[in-house]
């Protein structure tokens, strides 16, 4: 681990050499009806990287994990499998999206490892950026500190004159020969802290309680129906929520032929637990048993399974405040703090 | 094997689900005729059939008691029939007939004594013969057709999603209309067909009809809250494709 | 890493299946059994005729490229070798496709995955296997287990109810079961019809018929309904919970704990389960 210090008018270099030299993404700006949001993608030109973004549409898990997979492709009787990671840097991905990859790496690693996640994600370095604008639905500062960012390669943070380059690990250190860098200095690695630690005090939205705390309520409010019902008045089972998560990781897998009707994949697509289908089984001659038939259980089960169900594995909740379904569920019942604030104590 | 026979037929509609599939100009839509033998399809053809057929796609809504025998007989020729389109999986717009009096005079001013013009309540053809299965849309998604045509010739069910909009366009990373003030229908309208109104920055009308269980009575609480729609519009708003399948549904 | 092909996913050792989890296996259907209307019995053999190397109650996804998979509990027991069976319901896509094809023909297996039944907390042990119209599948690998080492195994009381005697599964051994001393086999359906001789009722209506010890080690498998009842008449007969075993359905997809579809509570049921010690969830909402 060392501390390096680029000048602002060396960044764009540094960019632009690493833009020639690999595929890099990043957040870059999107918009509709002058409304600028941002989404994270391919890098062509520096002038595109927005580092002064609040927050991604869509988390970087996508370019691990993306909405659409094939995980086998057959022509006649040959099946294949379509593992092809391609090597790439993640440029400016915020801590609260480190620590949501963190989480999916272990996912999807835990008892069956499913490399069609793995290998992508280890082709990746991974760059964070310091939050130089805060999404005023995070809230980050107040949810899970005891996780802490891991599995990055390196941490950029703004400072006056330039910024600190943090490497943490080879595949870090080996961005280094892109850019005009010197080793930063004691003032500089103190200020570049500060300007992390600083960002804290703007994230408004407050989740209250430690995570035990809310864990155990949120878990004791299993029975309390009328609660639940209440809070799901408004959903529209649309799985807006989980599908802009950077945690939520469920699939749903089809199969189809191309046009030829003789070859064709398996694919896996991003699930969503608020749907209604999503825990229903056939059970033939039009009968049907769905073990979360009420929009109540399904929003329930959400709420149970990032404040409780897996913070055993995971080490805290499995929610990182980043506020992506707060913003967008159209019905503003998604929010976190919100539901978790408002359940009694157990 | 041989091919199985397709044919197309069409009732109360504008036939544009059917001009959809002629839309497949692009060769790999033509090779689905390596795998289809379309026996009847006025759009692009000039015969007929009263044989036994494979698929039949019926357009168009069922709007008069004269056409039943019509439908009741292509169901006897049919071992599968799917309603093609909006206007026969659920009288999509033409529902909205069902809730005014005065269309014909609006419509066809001096004219609108014309016996043809008459017509009853407008319905979804499996009000009148069974459905096996339904390719959603105004129009249909063409994609979709085909992975409908890949499956029925496979003899697997197709799958047909039953998740809103909502879904289609975040994966995607659209812009949500409402972050832009704008009102939208998703929420309740079921997807399949990609998004891409939303995606070009319109608002989704719901034209492939609501998901099973929509949430009615909060897509009218958001479009008042959110998209500041007056109260009875918001009530409305969604009616032009969902006439049939609303509370209010004549 | 370059693409991998599956025409060699059929090494004994399965080891490309291991490098990746959605990769399966092919294997040869030996024999088609028609068992009711709905059901078909598939005698398998991996195609590279090697063995199969599983744990009774364990499930394998079963499929078939261009139609998917579904996972089924194995029917038939490790200890039967060569091959293994497995009993298809047509119910959706994969199913309708499965149940279409013969003798001779390839499929694709992947796993066995999932935890099957404790067969260390059994042994030694009089041991009740109580099934519900198709959970008799599942249970029926442990029933061939018990019986190929009856020695390990105290008494061995087997309770299986259907629907109507049409839906009876694997005719061919309840006629064994009726007549051997090996297990003290009874059942009924909901419903009789007049060549039905037995008994007619709920499954619980087979507890009149036999004493049960309270430390008799019990495996339940059949639909969610049938879960409460067996367990209240197990309650007074005073079987602890942690010597209750039951067998979940859900709606498992992957197979392998990860894509979410099959999770209860905290649970994933293709990989902490099928099986449970009914101690084990029955504080878990969502559960039974």
């Amino acid at each position: 681990m060392s501390f390096h210090f680029i000048k602002d008018q060396d960044f764009a270099d540094f960019l632009t050499d690493l833009i020639r030299a690999k595929i890099v993404v990043g957040p870059v700006a999107k918009t509709s009806r002058q409304q600028e949001k941002f989404v994270f993608a391919r890098l062509t030109r520096v002038q595109d990287l927005r580092l002064d973004y609040d927050v991604t549409i869509l988390p970087p898990k996508k370019e691990f994990f993306p909405a659409k997979q094939d995980l086998l492709r057959f022509d006649g009787p040959r099946v294949k499998a379509c593992l092809e990671p391609v090597e790439k840097v993640l440029f400016g991905v915020h801590f609260y999206d480190v620590k949501a990859l963190d989480m999916t790496d272990a996912l999807f690693k835990e008892k069956n490892e499913d490399r069609n996640y793995t290998a992508h994600r280890e082709a990746a370095t991974i760059v964070v950026s310091n939050i130089r604008k805060v999404f005023p639905r995070a809230f980050w500062a107040s949810i899970g500190a005891e996780v802490k960012p891991r599995g990055h390669d390196a941490w950029l943070t703004q400072i006056v004159g330039g910024c600190v380059f943090e490497t943490g690990t080879l595949k870090g250190e080996a961005l280094l020969k892109f850019g005009r860098f010197s080793e930063a200095s004691a003032d500089q690695v103190a200020a570049a802290r500060r300007a992390n630690e600083d960002m804290g005090k703007q994230c408004l939205e407050q989740l209250k309680g430690t995570s035990a705390s809310n864990a155990k309520k949120v878990r004791a409010a299993f029975g309390k129906e009328e609660l639940w019902t209440k809070f799901a008045e408004d959903c529209f089972s649309c799985g807006s929520c989980n599908t802009v998560c950077p945690t939520c990781y469920c699939f749903d897998v089809q199969d189809w032929w191309n046009i030829d009707q003789k070859s064709g994949a398996r694919t896996r697509t991003w699930d969503a637990c608020l749907t209604e289908d999503f825990a229903k089984i056939s059970l033939g001659a039009g009968a049907a048993e769905n073990f979360r038939e009420e929009r109540a259980e399904r929003f329930r089960h959400r709420f149970m399974r990032k404040a409780a169900y897996l913070n055993e594995k995971l080490g805290g909740p499995a929610c990182v405040g980043c506020g992506r379904c707060s913003a967008a569920c159209t019905a503003d019942i998604a929010d976190p703090t919100t539901v978790i604030n408002s359940i009694p104590e157990a | 094997m041989a091919k199985p026979k397709v044919a197309f037929f069409d009732f109360t509609c504008c036939e544009g689900c059917q001009i959809e599939f002629t839309n497949y100009g692009d060769p790999v839509f033509l090779e689905l005729l390596n795998h289809v033998d379309v026996v009847e399809f006025r759009e692009a053809m000039s015969e007929k059939t009263t044989e036994p057929i494979d698929v039949a796609f019926i357009e168009g809504s069922f709007s008069r008691e004269a056409d039943r025998p019509r439908l009741e007989e292509i169901r006897k020729r049919a071992k599968i029939v799917i309603a093609y389109g909006q206007c026969a999986s659920t009288a999509g717009i033409n529902a909205l007939k069902n809730h005014t009096a005065d269309y014909k005079k609006f419509v066809y001013g001096k004219d609108s004594e014309m016996p043809h013009l008459d017509s009853q309540k407008v319905l979804g053809i499996d009000k009148v013969i069974k459905v096996d299965y339904y390719a959603y849309g105004c129009p249909v998604n063409k994609y979709e057709v085909l992975q409908i045509v890949s499956h029925l010739l496979h003899g697997k069910e197709p799958v047909i999603p039953n998740y809103p909009v909502c879904v289609e366009c975040k994966r995607q990373e659209t812009i949500c209309r409402y972050d832009v003030g704008d009102y939208c229908l998703g929420q309740t309208a079921r997807a399949g067909c990609g998004a891409p109104c939303p995606a070009d920055g319109i608002p989704c009308e719901a034209c492939r009809g609501f998901v099973d269980k929509p949430n009615h009575d909060a897509l009218v609480k958001v479009l008042s809250k959110r998209a500041g729609m007056p109260k009875g519009w918001a009530e409305d708003k969604s009616r032009m494709f969902t006439a049939n399948q609303r509370g209010d549904a004549k | 890493m370059s693409t991998t092909s599956c025409s060699c996913a059929n090494k004994s050792d399965g080891r490309e299946s291991q490098e990746n989890i959605f990769l399966p296996r092919e294997a040869k259907i030996v024999r088609v059994e028609k068992t009711t209307e709905a059901e078909r019995i598939f005698t398998l053999q991996l195609a590279d005729k090697s063995q199969m190397k599983f744990e009774p109650g364990q499930i394998l996804e079963v499929g078939l490229m261009g139609y998917g998979e579904i996972p089924l509990g194995l029917a038939s027991s490790p200890t039967r070798t060569n091959t293994f069976d497995i009993v298809v319901r047509s119910v959706g896509r994969v199913s309708q496709a499965l149940n279409r094809l013969q003798p001779g023909e390839l499929l694709q297996v992947r796993g066995p995955w999932g935890k099957g039944f404790p067969l260390e907390n059994l042994r030694g042990h009089d041991l009740l296997i109580i099934a519900g119209g198709i959970g008799l599948c599942p249970t029926r690998s442990l029933i061939q287990y018990t019986l190929d080492r009856r020695q390990e195994f105290k008494r061995f009381i087997l309770f299986y109810g259907a629907r109507d005697p049409q839906q009876q599964l694997f005719l061919t051994d309840l006629a064994d079961w009726r007549k051997s001393k090996d297990v003290e086999y009874q059942e009924t359906v909901d419903k009789g019809d007049p060549t039905w001789k037995g008994n007619v009722g709920v499954i619980t209506t087979l507890f009149n018929k036999t004493k049960i010890d309270p430390g008799t080690r019990v495996v339940i498998c059949g639909p969610p309904i049938m879960f409460k009842f067996v367990i209240r008449e197990l309650d007074k007969l005073g079987v602890a919970h942690p010597n209750i075993y039951v067998d979940l359905e859900r709606r498992m997809k992957c197979g392998v704990g990860k894509c979410g579809h099959c999770q209860m509570n905290d649970k994933y049921v293709c990989t902490d389960g099928p099986v449970f010690a009914f101690s084990e969830i029955e504080k878990l909402e969502e559960a039974i």
